[in-house]
């Protein structure tokens, strides 16, 4: 028996979600190469391979989907992997990245939709726990002589000099990790996943808006930030669809409180790290942020008392996570979080994410 | 807010025709929840426009008979029970007497409207004297809903575009035995051309008409959606317009009521749109409750194969598919279908979201799937499942083709 709705949009697979997202990073992608040239181009193609071979062996294996491979997520977690780390990076730690972000991140929690977590972000962490002397050497962010296009001044003809000097390190500029060169691509990608309707504004608008509020009113934290980093996490990290609430207001809760966490790292003194941190901390809280701004139906009062007290509740928990994420970096303990991590998704799949393959959500 | 492109041009400018009438009738016996009884026996020769089918009860329902000819017996036609007629083609009919509108009462009218068999042309088939049944109440909005939010349909459209003239005799007398002032038909944006036309015609009627357009989306026609467009109001799902102070009709339910009072017919045809994305030749065609789709499609030249299409009878997001052409026009079906068979690929759920976003009831689809399955009632009852309108928009977008509509259905009937 066919069930209602007859007609279904065009393009509107998860495949073509995901080919829009690769579409959006392609003038990343474009701006790396201007730097770095085949350095680059090898790191994702090591990266995306490492990552469809996991995908295909592990799904296969685990959960026996030998097709989940074609739908695309693969790529996309290795290219925004590749864009969180230096173009420096030796590529077999990028290849392990790539790898235990595809096992660890996706396939491990039942497939494409249930990870908890943003993969790539998964894999980077991974990379800075099992590789730390490499990930965390002063070394890696030293790669001058890589670089094949300098920065260079593209508005030589503006009088300011300060002007012109803004405008082209918005356009494009060599520092930190490889997603964070151009502003300008950063947001045209953005723009075009909103055009396409495959993220929605509220995240990244209230991201920001909370991160520029906190900065201007307490202020303190300097340059120890880079706008390109944060403005990649909240684009394509902040807004993964498995991993963010599916509530509106829920979705504008969560992009302040991720943007509250990141500046409460920055003030906290975590160097590099801070917005992937403050994504997957929230990634966990997301589940529990979309029910509590579950909407009301159609016609009915909403009991606002409550859903503050839910609200207040909520907001103290991820608190006390700020906190506690803050005090394992001062005593340098953050990479126990990684193991515990592994431990927990090993055994939940072994004793319940493995029965559950078959179920869609 | 959900946009589909409506695919109304196709048909919305041609005119309404007639079809030769088909040899077999199949009535279906299915009334508003309860099946409807037989009052004539087999074998017997019928006139058109008699009785042959009611229920009793809280919703009592009747049907006629829409043509003259022999009572052949009961079959079951994709799983439901139709009443077989063999069409004599003589049409020797009952006379009509239509509704004396001298001395009218508001119960005269609600019987004359059970009497004749008038339901929601709109697809529930609420039987519409029930609607009126509003003795005591203050009524102070009537809203006549010309919007079809469904794709491919334009048999409203057509009505309203033709028949004015029947229509706001009947919505005038309407207003006057409700003792209604503000009466307001409501058409989607993209006919906004018809707005001048009935807003003309009103005043040389000297009637009082507002015309409110109402944007294109999805689903928009729904009654409580329609409701808080005209007169803000939110009316939570369950509880009773004319409490508040509404009443809502279809355009379709409407010309049944004219025909109904003022001519004195029973309602035994409506407009049909012939439509769909892999049909070749469309239309608006005025049809008999209870003609095989199989006919009208061969009527109208159409050829259809139902292992690469799907026929539909309804609209593309809340009709029904057919798995056998016998299948008959009912009193609610505003378009027979002819579908290009949608390629499934289902997928995980990526929590994108888009279905909380489309849902017109504010609703969580993706959380009735997940509770669904692990067969948490309460889980089902928590997320409101019971406000659901089964408007199929949530599946209409899903990305992953969640089989969203099968577990909201399946989770209804573990509610009740
Ligand atoms: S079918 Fe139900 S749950 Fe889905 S969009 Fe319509 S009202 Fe909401
Ligand atoms: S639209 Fe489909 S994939 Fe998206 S959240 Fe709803 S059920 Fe999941």
């Amino acid at each position: 028996m066919i069930l209602n709705p007859f007609i279904k949009p065009r393009f509107n697979g998860t495949q073509m979600v995901m080919i829009d997202v690769i579409i959006a990073l392609l003038p990343l992608v474009f701006v790396g190469w201007l730097a770095y040239g085949g350095v680059l181009i090898q790191l994702i193609g090591i990266a995306v391979l490492s990552a469809l071979l996991a995908d295909f062996l592990f799904s296969s294996l685990l959960l026996k989907r030998f097709t989940s491979v074609l739908d695309g997520s693969a790529i996309v977690t290795a290219l925004l992997l590749v864009f969180t780390v230096s173009p420096i990076t030796p590529w077999y730690v990028v290849a392990f990245g790539a790898f235990s972000a595809i096992l660890f991140g996706k396939v491990l929690w039942g497939g494409l939709g249930k990870n908890r977590f943003n993969p790539a972000l998964v894999g980077r962490e991974f990379m800075s726990v099992f590789f730390a002397s490499i990930m965390t050497s002063p070394n890696i962010w030293k790669f001058k002589d890589l670089i094949q296009t300098p920065n260079s001044n593209f508005f030589k003809g503006l009088e300011d000099g300060f002007l012109s000097d803004y405008f082209s390190s918005v356009l494009f500029q060599t520092k930190g990790a490889m997603g964070e060169y151009s502003i300008v691509c950063i947001a045209l990608g953005g723009l075009y996943l909103l055009l396409r309707n495959r993220i929605s504004w509220h995240i990244p608008f209230s991201l920001l808006a909370t991160f520029t509020l906190l900065n201007w009113l307490v202020g303190d934290i300097g340059l120890s930030y880079s706008m390109g980093g944060i403005l990649l996490g909240t684009i394509f990290m902040a807004t993964d669809m498995p991993s963010s609430p599916t509530t509106k207001n829920g979705k504008i809760y969560y992009g302040l409180m991720i943007g509250v966490a990141t500046f409460a790292f920055l003030k906290g003194g975590i160097r590099y790290e801070y917005m992937s941190y403050s994504i997957l901390l929230m990634n966990g809280f997301s589940d529990q942020v979309s029910l509590v701004f579950k909407p009301n139906a159609w016609g009915v009062v909403g009991d606002w008392k409550g859903r503050l007290e839910a609200v207040f509740m909520l907001s103290l928990k991820i608190g006390c996570a700020i906190l506690a994420v803050l005090s394992l970096y001062y005593y340098d303990l953050i990479h126990f979080l990684v193991f515990i991590y592994i431990v927990y998704v090993v055994l939940k799949f072994n004793y319940s994410f493995s029965n559950k393959v078959n179920n869609v959500v | 807010m959900l946009l589909i492109s409506s695919l109304k041009k196709k048909t919305k400018l041609i005119a309404i025709a007639s079809l030769d009438s088909p040899k077999d009738f199949y009535i279906p016996l299915e009334g508003y929840r309860y099946s409807m009884g037989l009052v004539v026996e087999v074998g017997t020769h019928l006139k058109k426009y008699e009785l042959v089918a009611e229920s009793e009860g809280v919703f009592p329902c009747k049907i006629h008979a829409p043509v003259s000819g022999v009572v052949k017996g009961i079959v079951s036609i994709d799983g439901r029970s139709m009443l077989h007629i063999e069409n004599d083609f003589k049409e020797t009919a009952l006379p009509l007497s239509p509704l004396d509108l001298r001395e009218l009462s508001l119960s005269g009218l609600t019987d004359h409207l059970l009497d004749r068999g008038v339901q929601g042309a709109g697809g529930s088939q609420f039987p519409t004297h029930l609607k009126y049944q509003v003795e005591g109440k203050r009524i102070d909005t009537l809203i006549f809903n010309g919007v079809e939010c469904e794709p491919f349909l334009s048999a409203d459209f057509v009505l309203m575009k033709e028949r004015y003239l029947e229509l706001f005799r009947m919505a005038m007398l309407l207003a006057s035995v409700l003792m209604v002032n503000r009466v307001v038909f409501a058409i989607e944006k993209q006919h906004k051309e018809l707005r001048n036309v009935l807003l003309k015609c009103a005043s040389g009627l000297g009637m009082e008409l507002e015309v409110r357009l109402v944007p294109n989306s999805y689903p928009q026609g729904g009654e409580l959606q329609l409701i808080e467009s005209v007169t803000s109001m939110k009316i939570r799902k369950g509880f009773i317009p004319s409490d508040y102070g509404v009443l809502v009709t279809n355009i379709g339910t409407l010309w049944a009521m004219y025909n109904a009072v003022f001519e004195g017919k029973p309602y035994i045809e409506r407009v049909v749109t012939v439509s769909g994305n892999s049909c070749s030749n469309l239309g608006n065609f005025l049809v008999r409750i209870g003609t095989p789709v199989a006919h009208v499609l061969n009527q109208t030249k159409n050829s259809c194969d139902l292992s690469s299409q799907t026929v539909v009878i309804g609209g593309a997001m809340m009709g029904k598919a057919v798995d056998s052409l016998d299948s008959p026009i009912h009193k609610g079906a505003g378009g027979i279908l002819v579908l290009k068979k949608n390629r499934v690929l289902v997928n995980n759920c990526i929590k994108c979201g888009l279905c909380v976003d489309v849902c017109p009831q504010h609703l969580m689809p993706l959380e009735f799937v997940r509770h669904n399955i692990a067969n948490n009632i309460e889980g089902l009852d928590s997320f409101n499942l019971q406000d659901c309108i089964e408007c199929g928009a949530c599946a209409y977008v899903c990305p992953s083709d969640v089989p969203l509509m099968e577990n909201i259905f399946e989770g209804k009937s573990k509610l009740f």
